[in-house]
């Protein structure tokens, strides 16, 4: 008898206890995230994807130095030179190997032109391994850069008040 | 640097000494060393801009400052000279301090251009700074910026020359360009200009800076203010490798360095590798940009075989395969003898030998020869040419010597390094300096007397110098006795009258040879190429003789390429020295029997059609032979060509199976300079398309024929080391030379004496495919003096028509600032004009006519 009556509390008591758990939880925000449609903001000094910058006339701020070669540690980045039609020395060739690539972030603290960063994104699977070599083509922002009137807007005062940090 | 040595020690025991003390260590040197030299050679290092081994100080940067007691100030160590009893300190505060305000005033005004500058990574403002200099900038104010004649905003560069491009604003102001470029090269073409906070380098106005040594300017640049297009902008010096070379263009074997990059397998530049004893570290232009015809894009790609009359490209198995069989057929039909053999002297040693071996062993012709372009070469070997050939020589005895005489020799086109260490003779020992030729050549604005003989009268000149030498008794009478007998004329005067020159000159040159206490006597190609080389020879023989020379001197005929030398040495000639024989007859087992034929010789038997094949490796005789049409009626008699070579050229044209064939670049080998120095080069990159080195393909071909030449690299590296080893010296006869004479009387319509030979740009026939060469000079020229421009009534850059019995050619004018005479000369070096059609072989003095094209 007194098991029954135990067995009863259980059910009447325990189970709505531990249901209320899983209850309460539908009205809680989840943790996980609804990736691919939702994405997480990283940090702002997250070092995802490079991306090199232009000059606002649109020119490429990378000249070619080298200097980002020869600081990166997994020596993933490879360039070759040319020059300019207005005798200035830009990169023909300019290719990281993403695989190679530890993203420490020397590139970008080596580049005495600030041409090179590394940006947010994080998201750069594929099916083949020869696409994990970025060219320049791939990293350059375009210009003009399609995005948003708000961000021109953000981008006019951050010209005007100085960049915190640089966000692509 | 033995010899070097050696001739330190003896100035030293000559000359009074000093002794100091630097840092706490005495030193003893020679007096008149600076400060800087002593403690360079003592190991402490001292940080200078403007200092050059090869140039004389100026002081003009004060990087090297050193502190010496009882100085008041800080002393510039370059421009001080070492006394006795100083007491120098290279590392103290004080010079710490100074060299730190040093370092802070060239930045002054420096830009900071370093990641797009060419010099970064091996620059030496950078390497100082960061050793030296202070980390942060004082300076507020706005930099001091050239922008005047600048073709680019962003950097204002400038292009003062073919190949070198200034930025004035990256200049530190250490003059080394300007002085190397009128001390070592004795060149105007650079100056400085303006002065205090505006002094500027740049190039005399109007002139551009293009002499035959513009390079070095580049190099010795302590910054990136000069830089060249060769390098511009191409990749960062930390990237690339070094290989250890040789230079190829000259017989000097002035030592470089390519630098290379092994995963693009490409060349990037050439800069020298300073060896005192040949080079002093100054290398010619066309050393400095004749590599890039190894990176040239329409490099033969593939063996070329000529079917139903055309050429289609092949395998190699195909090509050896066919070549092997043909060449067997031949053999076993027409004789061994039916088959000749020419190797361009510009291959090295191994690829020589294994040619020998190939057409001396294998195939059992003795027709091999090495020297394409001299026409009618003795057909003998002990003549007083191949004696004159075969003397000893050392570059670096140049510089001691006191009389330097180069006769029938245009020096800086044919001999840049040579020419080089006359001017360093004249220049820092006051050497004398006596140039003989048929036309003015430029190193005679350093000569105390230049003398220009007629054309063709060049034995008589030698044979004046004799005459004036007893007729003024300046010479001992018991070794002039039985010389006058056996020359022509009889007089000195008479000599004189003859060759058109002064006897007063001639008798200061024969004075200057009697005196001289070290004496050099060189001879050149204008002599070597002469149709009638003996005579001439002779006459210097007994020049020779008679003044002794070679017992205070050296007398010696300069080899022309990178490796004749080695040639004569390897007995790649129809007349191999007799010991170098013996030694080949040893290794080789025999000796074949038949006659042994020359170029020429060669030649007129293919004319006749009793050779039948024709093996032609790395040459294009065709445009060097001093004979088009003979030539190419010859070659074209064939009934079967092999040609190996790098590009497709006018002898590939007509040749039935051509190979390609890789670069001195592209292998490793050794090369024998015209001092009989072996120096090793070593290989930069592979051989690129499909190419082979030479060895490999001779190798090949004699495996393919069932008889492999040798059965290890080991013994193929004995063998040529053995027949090096040999004597190849040939003694002075004991008796004066017979020199007859006969004047041959001019063309009644063809006056103009022409000689052709090498621009200073360009040597042989690859350089014109070097895209830095091509800046400089690009095409044919005819080249005259002011006067017969005027005659002609032609200006510069006017097209003639240059006219002989045998040809003509159509190219445009030159006037030259240095000939003087009615003769003209003419660059054979480009396909386009086909300069050597206007050449007979056989005659001694060529002679054209000029007229205007209309136009
Ligand atoms: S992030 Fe680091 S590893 Fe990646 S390319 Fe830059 S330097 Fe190289
Ligand atoms: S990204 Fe910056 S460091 Fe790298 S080559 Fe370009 S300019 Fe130089
Ligand atoms: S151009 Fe170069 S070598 Fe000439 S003075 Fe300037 S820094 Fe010196
Ligand atoms: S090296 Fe002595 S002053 Fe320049």
């Amino acid at each position: 008898m007194k098991e029954i009556f135990k067995a009863l509390g259980n059910v009447v008591i325990k189970m709505p206890q531990g249901f209320y758990v899983t209850f309460k939880h539908l009205f809680k925000k989840p943790v996980t995230l609804d990736y691919p449609r939702k994405k997480k903001p990283m940090a702002p000094r997250y070092r995802g994807k490079h991306y090199l910058e232009r000059y606002d006339d649109g020119t490429e701020r990378c000249v070619c130095c080298g200097l980002c070669a020869a600081a990166c540690p997994a020596d993933a980045i490879y360039m070759e030179p040319e020059e300019t039609e207005k005798g200035e020395r830009k990169a023909r060739v300019y290719e990281i190997n993403l695989l190679r690539c530890i993203f420490c972030g020397f590139c970008e603290e080596a580049c005495p032109e600030e041409a090179i960063f590394l940006g947010q994104e994080y998201e750069f699977s594929a099916d083949d391994r020869n696409k994990f070599i970025w060219t320049k083509e791939d990293m350059l922002v375009p210009h003009p850069r399609k995005d948003n009137p708000f961000k021109k807007i953000l981008r006019r005062v951050r010209k005007v008040y100085g960049t915190p940090e640089a966000t692509r | 640097m033995a010899t070097e040595t050696k001739k330190d020690t003896r100035t030293a025991q000559q000359a009074p000494t000093v002794t100091l003390t630097i840092d706490g260590q005495e030193v003893t040197v020679p007096k008149g060393t600076t400060v800087l030299e002593a403690a360079l050679g003592m190991g402490i290092h001292v940080p200078t801009f403007c200092w050059h081994p090869k140039l004389k100080s100026v002081g003009a940067c004060r990087m090297c400052y050193v502190e010496i007691e009882k100085m008041p100030k800080l002393a510039v160590s370059c421009a001080t000279e070492a006394m006795d009893g100083m007491v120098v300190h290279t590392d103290s505060d004080l010079v710490k301090r100074g060299r730190k305000a040093v370092i802070e005033f060239i930045l002054a005004n420096h830009p900071l251009d370093c990641p797009t500058c060419d010099k970064g990574g091996e620059c030496d403002l950078q390497d100082l700074t960061f050793k030296h200099g202070f980390d942060d900038s004082r300076y507020d104010f706005l930099k001091m910026r050239f922008t005047e004649g600048a073709v680019h905003t962003t950097f204002d560069d400038v292009r003062i020359g073919p190949e070198i491009i200034l930025n004035r604003n990256r200049c530190i102001l250490c003059y080394k360009c300007v002085r190397a470029n009128k001390e070592a090269f004795g060149e105007y073409d650079l100056g400085a200009f303006e002065r205090g906070n505006i002094t500027e380098i740049n190039a005399a106005p109007g002139r551009e800076v293009s002499n035959p040594f513009s390079g070095n300017l580049v190099e010795i640049c302590p910054v990136g203010a000069l830089t060249n297009t060769d390098w511009r902008y191409k990749i960062r010096v930390w990237l690339t490798k070094q290989a250890r070379s040789i230079c190829p263009f000259t017989s000097s074997g002035t030592n470089t360095l390519l630098w290379k990059e092994d995963h693009q397998q490409k060349i990037f530049r050439c800069t020298s590798r300073r060896n005192d004893d040949i080079d002093d570290g100054w290398i010619a232009d066309v050393t400095r940009y004749g590599w890039s015809y190894v990176m040239a894009e329409d490099r033969l790609q593939t063996p070329l075989v000529k079917k139903e009359g055309k050429q289609v490209p092949v395998s190699w198995e195909e090509a050896i395969d066919l070549v092997a069989r043909r060449l067997t057929e031949i053999d076993d039909t027409k004789g061994n003898v039916c088959i000749g053999g020419l190797i361009n002297p510009q291959l090295d040693n191994e690829s020589l030998h294994a040619f020998n071996k190939f057409m001396r062993v294998t195939i059992g012709a003795n027709n091999v020869d090495h020297r394409l372009d001299y026409p009618m070469l003795p057909a003998q070997g002990d003549t007083a040419y191949s004696i004159l050939s075969s003397q000893p020589f050392s570059i670096a005895d140049i510089d001691t010597s006191d009389v330097i005489v180069s006769f029938g020799s245009d020096m800086l086109k044919e001999h840049p390094n040579e020419y080089l260490r006359m001017r360093k003779a004249y220049m820092f020992r006051q050497a004398k300096v006596f140039t003989i030729n048929p036309y003015a050549v430029k190193n005679a604005d350093i000569a105390s007397v230049d003398v220009v003989y007629a054309p063709g009268t060049d034995e008589i000149v030698v044979n004046a110098i004799c005459l004036a030498a007893i007729e003024e008794k300046l010479v001992d009478a018991g070794r002039a006795a039985g010389l006058k007998d056996k020359i022509v004329p009889n007089s000195a005067a008479e000599a004189a009258e003859t060759a058109g020159v002064e006897l007063d000159d001639i008798k200061i040159i024969a004075r200057s040879l009697a005196d001289g206490k070290q004496v050099t006597f060189l001879v050149g190609e204008l002599v070597a190429r002469c149709a009638e080389r003996e005579p001439i020879a002779a006459a210097i023989a007994n020049l020779n003789r008679l003044f002794g020379l070679t017992d205070k001197g050296q007398v010696a005929r300069l080899a022309r390429y990178a490796n004749s030398k080695g040639a004569e040495k390897l007995g790649l000639t129809p007349f191999p020295a007799p010991e170098v024989k013996a030694k080949l007859e040893r290794i080789f087992g025999g000796w074949p029997e038949n006659e042994a034929l020359t170029t020429d010789k060669m030649l007129v038997q293919m004319n006749k059609e009793a050779i039948n094949a024709g093996l032609v490796v790395g040459a294009n005789p065709l445009l060097l032979y001093p004979d088009r049409e003979f030539a190419r009626e010859c070659l074209e008699r064939l009934d079967f060509l092999v040609v190996c070579d790098s590009f497709e050229t006018e002898t590939t044209a007509i040749a039935d199976v051509v190979l390609p064939l890789a670069s001195w670049a592209e292998y490793a080998g050794d090369y024998v300079n015209l001092e009989g120095r072996t120096q090793h080069a070593e290989a930069a990159i592979k051989p690129r398309f499909h190419s082979r080195p030479a060895l490999e393909i001779i190798e090949q071909l004699a495996r393919a024929m069932d008889k492999p030449l040798f059965e290890s690299a080991d013994e193929r590296r004995r063998e040529v080391a053995e027949v090096l080893a040999a004597q190849a010296v040939l003694p002075w006869p004991n008796d004066y030379f017979e020199v007859s004479f006969d004047n041959a009387a001019a063309d009644s319509e063809y006056t103009i004496p022409v000689f052709v030979g090498d621009d200073p740009h360009h040597a042989g026939h690859l350089t014109e495919k070097s895209p830095s060469l091509s800046n400089f000079v690009s095409e044919a020229y005819v080249e005259m003096s002011i006067e017969l421009a005027a005659k002609l009534d032609v200006k510069a850059g006017d097209s003639v028509r240059v006219e002989s019995e045998a040809g003509k050619v159509i190219v445009p004018v030159k006037v030259s600032d240095y000939l003087d005479t009615d003769a003209v000369f003419l660059p054979r070096n480009f396909s386009s004009a086909q300069v050597n059609s206007l050449l007979m072989r056989k005659k001694r003095v060529n002679r054209v006519k000029i007229t205007r094209v209309a136009d």
